[in-house]
């Protein structure tokens, strides 16, 4: 009975001091910039989940491409519709492993991961600069993304007002995990 | 009895924990995702399908700019006119106030009826929800012609006995869309018209008509659209025929733009609907390409 007892209680520790290595961020920031002669094109998506797990130096990131934001409502309309698919490809994802994640200073460190949007997936480096402050985390960084490799089409008549490669941004503010 | 509810509840913390051990990052946050439906966007994504409106409405401070045209042959086809014998063209201003109410004017100049017209998107089709299966927009039209019996542009209207010659027609529209998948999406238009003027042989001035139209999205910026209308108690002094419409609409950025075959020619909806005397088909005379061209113009743009 006794050591039932205790180990049920051990069993509710450990579940709870693993979760505690978990953070997550539910406001995250992505954005994306493509610069052409032409246009410039901008939009933001603030609403982007991120999870953060320090011991196993893993993270995932997924967000709604409807969440997206354009200075013009159309192009908003277009990038949903002609361009991501949102219908068939709601999300894009990504999971990535840090080289190093010793986190306690401030520190930069490689990712390695798979990203997938508009339903391909493929394998990036990015470059991050992790915070911590206190108990939280916050990680930054950019990547450039090749429109093409994602089977984006583009009409060639508009080719000359998107760029081919476009850049990311992306920060994420982390807070202690609690799952339920 | 207290120990053997000890083992279960041990084994199920035990579970719970080697569960979420094994469960992969993305999948819980997958669960993370707010639960709300989204609206759905794009249902035809021009303001019109092609003769006449869809539910669509622009976002708040969008600036509709836009050139409709329609040319046609006269009848006996041994006219020497370069491409086309006829043509109308009609320019428009829409202006949205807000996200779901847009208020427009237009002028077109063959026929020379000037329209004006509000619509208010009043519901919105929700993704995957039986709640709201559909979106509805109220659209209200007002035509204005200034019908000389001298020159005998309509000789549809009893003008005897009368002091003016101002012809003001009301239509009123319910609109109702659905898009049920990403490529697919249909309306109907329950349509009421009136005017203030009667038409000869004393038929009644108020008209019953329903609007039907498709999209059928075939490429990222390309899709197929078609409306036809059916009106209940057609004209009786005049032979009228349902106006139909095939077409390709196509986006290109800022400008969106119509290609169509039709047998209407006015862009007033109580005349096309109402008054069209021809018949659809390839014969000189009936055939009508029509071409609108929409630019929009974002007058506020979102700060980021």
């Amino acid at each position: 009975m006794n050591k039932l007892a205790l180990f049920f209680i051990l069993a509710l520790f450990k579940t709870g001091n693993l979760l505690s290595q978990q953070h997550i961020a539910r406001q995250g920031q992505v954005t994306f910039f493509s610069y052409t002669s032409v246009e410039n094109i901008e939009a933001k998506n603030n609403q982007v989940l991120s999870i953060l797990d320090v011991e196993k130096k893993e993270m995932a990131v997924s967000m709604l491409m409807r969440a997206f934001v354009f200075k013009k409502d159309l192009m908003r309309e277009h990038f949903n519709e002609s361009y991501i698919e949102s219908d068939l490809y709601p999300k894009a994802t990504f999971e990535g492993h840090f080289n190093n994640l010793e986190g306690s200073l401030n520190q930069t460190s490689l990712m390695k991961g798979k990203i997938t949007i508009h339903g391909i997936t493929k394998n990036i480096d990015i470059k991050t600069t992790i915070k911590k402050t206190g108990e939280s985390y916050a990680i930054s960084g950019e990547f450039n993304l090749t429109v093409k490799d994602f089977n984006i089409k583009i009409p060639p008549i508009l080719s000359s007002n998107i760029a081919k490669v476009v850049l990311v941004k992306f920060k994420f503010q982390y807070l202690g995990y609690e799952s339920n | 009895m207290k120990v053997i509810n000890l083992v279960y509840i041990t084994a199920f913390t035990l579970f719970i924990h080697f569960n979420s051990n094994g469960q992969n990052l993305l999948d819980k946050l997958n669960k993370e995702f707010p639960k709300e439906s989204i609206n759905e966007i794009a249902t035809f994504k021009t303001t019109r399908i092609g003769l006449s409106h869809s539910i669509e409405t622009r976002k708040k401070g969008a600036l509709e700019i836009s050139m409709y045209n329609r040319y046609w042959n006269h009848k006996e086809g041994t006219t020497q006119s370069f491409l086309a014998d006829e043509v109308n063209i009609r320019f428009g201003l829409d202006y949205a106030f807000s996200d779901s109410f847009t208020v427009g004017l237009g002028h077109s100049i063959n026929d020379k009826i000037t329209d004006g017209f509000v619509k208010y998107k009043f519901l919105r089709q929700k993704k995957n929800s039986k709640v709201k299966p559909f979106s509805m927009a109220f659209f209200q039209e007002i035509s204005y012609i200034n019908n000389n019996p001298n020159s005998g542009t309509y000789s549809f209207y009893n003008n005897n006995n009368s002091t003016s010659n101002s012809i003001y027609s009301f239509t009123s529209q319910l609109l109702i869309a659905r898009k049920f998948n990403s490529k697919f999406s249909m309306q109907v238009s329950p349509t009421f018209i009136t005017r203030n003027k009667d038409f000869a042989n004393n038929q009644s001035r108020s008209q019953f008509a329903m609007g039907f139209g498709a999209r059928y999205k075939v490429g990222g910026h390309v899709s197929i659209v078609s409306e036809y209308y059916s009106v209940f108690n057609p004209l009786k002094s005049t032979k009228t025929y349902n106006p139909f419409m095939v077409g390709v609409n196509w986006e290109v950025s800022h400008l969106l733009l119509q290609f169509q075959m039709t047998n209407a020619r006015n862009f007033a909806k109580d005349v096309f609907i109402t008054q069209t005397t021809n018949n659809f088909n390839f014969h000189d005379g009936n055939f009508h390409f029509g071409f609108n061209a929409t630019f929009v113009l974002h007058t506020n743009k979102k700060k980021l």
